[in-house]
């Protein structure tokens, strides 16, 4: 596999650390270098933010240079679009499409944004899915990361079964088993 | 044992610390250095606390490094200024066990008032520096840092950056190897800084550092990186090293380790050999400036920002500018328009009633450091000034002395967490009864949630699993006799508690507790808002709890208030500001997955 560069974006809160952790040590598995970024503090009460995983067989930098990401995964939409400007031209999104609205949104000063998803797809190779719905079937609205995650893999070259031993590692005993159904959702997803 | 796995920057030095055959670490939770002490607590060889504040932490580990155990000592880098008295004289001292401090630099200020380089703390202590560029450097330089500290007799600074703090890279584990604990031998000369005894330490502090100078000569810390046929060097250290290297440029590198002292002997010989001499660093001019005093040729700052994160795009501009690149490859893309996206309280913060309450009271806030210091954004925008930990207590007396002289009356109110009230905010308030005037107008809320929350909710002194100290009875020691205690879930007693003692004439304080929703996880049954009955007054929107939002409701003409069942954990707060009792719990067994 030629080196790949994601991006993760989102709301702080929603889980992007343990995302990047299970992305590195799989791609450590596989015997790849790998370097992750995420950015925390302040953001992470509800504020915006992004991670970086860089895989690649020697990488130097953790951070992704503009339009030099292969995989953008919007834990939120608008959020996805925000970093959107950070994927190659023929890159790809992973968009879970349940809201956060912000405060601004909230308190009427600017409207959540329309037709995202359209432009997103105008440019990019787009994968959409709402991933609390998959929870709520699942019995677990905390598993969408590993939903989002489990459709990158596809995309991958780690093997399936890699995925799912980093997955039993890190998540809570009484998760795994809601964790690893909804890696299985996004692995099968389209 | 040859293990690889992915670890980040601050579980690495923990992990160093523990291979070094470290014992006793100590901390004042900040961020980006709240995972070390976090991840000292795998390894049960090590004792390792979370003090008061970074003096006190400080104090513990100087004690133990004194007892001849290996010791380490964390903190952001607006901490250092708290341990500042205690540091100074420690490394005019001796070490007898191992010693580093770690400084958690915040280079763009990602979750900090201000961005201070620490490097020139490190200096102006006389302490050696060492600046790890990934998460297996920050690994070996604690290990490293703690035997050069012992060979050297000096304490060691790592200074870290946010970035490193929380990269994740390779690191490659090594067995635990166990130290001897050192005894203590008296000797006023090493450890009783008074004089004459400071004389003499001063000269050794000297000495100490031009040895270190000489090691740093040909040491394995700093790596020097020659490329044939060209005529430029470019010295750099830490993150933006690894930036560097994914320019492919032509010129040779050379990275220090340790960033202080810089055998200017080494690069005297290197300036013979390169005609340019550029320097990259984040923030401050550190290195250039030290080569610059010892009239070493170079350049760096007019290439490169003195503030913020240096990102590769950076590195790759400056390089243009210095004229060793023709063509940019990295091109910025023009960012996309998107709403705007601050942080808030969570669902259920117990902070949010209380400013929903003060901005309707319309007064003066001093704020302080902590959760609750979200209060300066929007919607509330309620904080007027908000500096630094503990400093609210202060700010408000020196601010209610001025506005008397000059015959303002108006209320002032402070705000402290009580985090910030046992860091440092005591102090204060011993000293608010100095002098005090009675009839001074200053209203001070003590926001208890029994947790260091900001940081990801390590334990203080108020946490009811540790020491439990009651801050009421406390406060009464001290001499207060206007406290009142209320329940930040009581909307409406809180509120007309909180605007009579506003009104009051005099000191009074409030302790409002609720703990803190993301430690304790509360998660009652969530509450719906019937569009029937709702007047799209807004009141329930204005409390900014997240999962409220005005929406279109079919056959309703007006937008109605909706609350998104899948985030909101049943506070109750929204239901009591409502003025029409539209908002409602729903029914207990109305759970998650009927939703
Ligand atoms: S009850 Fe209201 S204020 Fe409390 S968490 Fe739910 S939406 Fe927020
Ligand atoms: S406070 Fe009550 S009436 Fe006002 S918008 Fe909210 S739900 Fe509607």
């Amino acid at each position: 596999m030629d080196g790949k560069n994601i991006l993760i974006a989102g709301v702080g809160g929603q889980g992007l650390v343990i995302a990047t952790k299970i992305i590195s040590e799989a791609a450590l598995e596989a015997g790849y270098d790998v370097k992750t970024n995420d950015v925390i503090g302040l953001s992470q009460r509800g504020g915006k933010v992004y991670g970086s995983v860089k895989i690649d067989s020697k990488v130097y930098s953790p951070n992704i240079p503009h339009g030099e990401c292969d995989i953008l995964l919007a834990m939120e939409p608008m959020e996805g679009y925000r970093y959107s400007h950070m994927l190659k031209d023929n890159g790809m999104a992973i968009v879970n499409t349940y809201r956060i609205p912000s405060t601004s949104i909230q308190q009427e000063v600017e409207e959540y944004p329309e037709g995202m998803l359209a432009d997103l797809k105008q440019k990019y190779n787009v994968s959409e899915i709402d991933v609390i719905k998959v929870g709520k079937e699942l019995g677990n609205t905390k598993v969408g990361n590993t939903v989002l995650i489990g459709i990158m893999a596809k995309k991958l070259d780690i093997k399936k079964e890699t995925w799912e031993k980093v997955i039993q590692k890190n998540v809570p005993e009484k998760f795994i088993d809601h964790n690893i159904k909804a890696f299985n959702i996004g692995y099968s997803y389209k | 044992m040859n293990e690889k796995v992915v670890l980040t920057g601050n579980q690495a030095i923990a992990r160093g610390f523990y291979e070094a055959g470290g014992l006793i670490a100590s901390s004042y939770p900040g961020s980006p250095t709240v995972g070390i002490i976090e991840n000292m607590n795998n390894y049960k060889e090590i004792y390792s606390e979370f003090s008061t504040n970074e003096k006190v932490a400080l104090e513990v580990a100087m004690g133990a490094s004194f007892g001849g155990v290996r010791s380490l000592c964390s903190m952001k880098h607006v901490g250092v200024n708290i341990c500042a008295d205690p540091l100074m004289t420690f490394t005019q001292s001796t070490i007898n066990g191992g010693f580093v401090l770690i400084s958690g630099d915040d280079p763009g200020m990602h979750s900090s008032q201000n961005e201070q380089d620490n490097r020139v703390f490190g200096k102006f202590a006389n302490m050696a520096i060492l600046d790890p560029s990934d998460s297996q450097e920050s690994k070996d330089f604690t290990k490293i840092g703690l035997e050069l500290s012992e060979n050297y007799s000096m304490p060691f600074m790592l200074r870290i950056t946010s970035r490193l703090c929380h990269n994740r890279s390779v690191v490659n584990l090594e067995e635990r190897k166990d130290i001897d604990i050192k005894a203590f031998e008296k000797d006023a000369y090493k450890y009783c800084m008074l004089p004459p005894y400071t004389e003499k330490a001063q000269y050794f502090m000297k000495e100490r550092l031009q040895k270190l100078e000489d090691y740093a000569y040909n040491t394995d810390l700093n790596k020097l990186e020659e490329k044939e046929e060209t005529d430029t060097i470019v010295i750099t250290s830490g993150l933006v090293y690894q930036h560097l290297k994914e320019i492919d440029l032509d010129a040779s590198i050379y990275k220090l380790g340790m960033v202080y002292p810089i055998s200017i002997k080494k690069v005297k010989e290197l300036s013979k050999k390169y005609k340019n001499i550029i320097i990259l660093e984040e923030m401050m001019p550190f290195i250039e400036n030290e080569l610059k005093i010892n009239g070493i040729d170079c350049k760096g700052k007019e290439y490169f920002s003195f503030t913020g994160e240096i990102q590769i795009e950076d590195v790759e501009k400056g390089l243009e500018k210095a004229g060793l690149i023709k063509e940019r490859k990295l091109n910025e893309k023009q960012r996309l328009k998107v709403p705007s996206r601050s942080p808030q309280f969570c669902s259920g913060c117990p902070h949010r009633p209380i400013y929903d309450i003060l901005k309707k009271a319309k007064v003066n806030v001093i704020g302080d450091i902590g959760c609750y210091s979200m209060g300066v954004l929007p919607p509330f925008e309620v904080h007027n000034i908000n500096m630094s930990m503990g400093s609210s207590i202060g700010i408000v007396k020196g601010m209610r002395k001025a506005w008397d002289l000059a015959g303002n009356k108006k209320p002032l109110v402070a705000m402290i967490g009580d985090g910030t009230f046992f860091h440092s905010g005591v102090t204060g308030f011993i000293n608010l009864m100095h002098k005090l005037d009675k009839n001074a107008n200053m209203t001070i809320i003590i926001l208890d949630n029994k947790t260091t929350a900001m940081t990801g909710g390590q334990p203080n002194a108020s946490s009811d699993k540790e020491m439990d100290v009651s801050i009421e009875e406390l406060l009464q020691t001290i001499g207060f006799e206007r406290i009142k205690v209320l329940n930040q879930y009581s909307y409406k007693k809180a509120k007309s508690v909180i605007d009579e003692e506003i009104k009051h004439e005099g000191l009074s304080i409030i302790v409002a507790t609720g703990p803190c929703a993301l430690q304790y996880r509360m998660r009652h049954p969530h509450f719906y808002v019937d569009p029937d009955i709702c007047i799209s007054c807004r009141s329930c929107i204005r409390t900014n709890c997240p999962p409220l939002l005005m929406k279109k409701y079919d056959g309703h003409e007006k937008l109605k208030s909706f609350i998104d069942p899948d985030m909101c954990v049943g506070c109750s707060i929204c239901a009591q500001v409502c003025p029409v009792n539209a908002i409602k719990r729903s029914k207990p067994d109305d759970d998650l997955k009927n939703k």
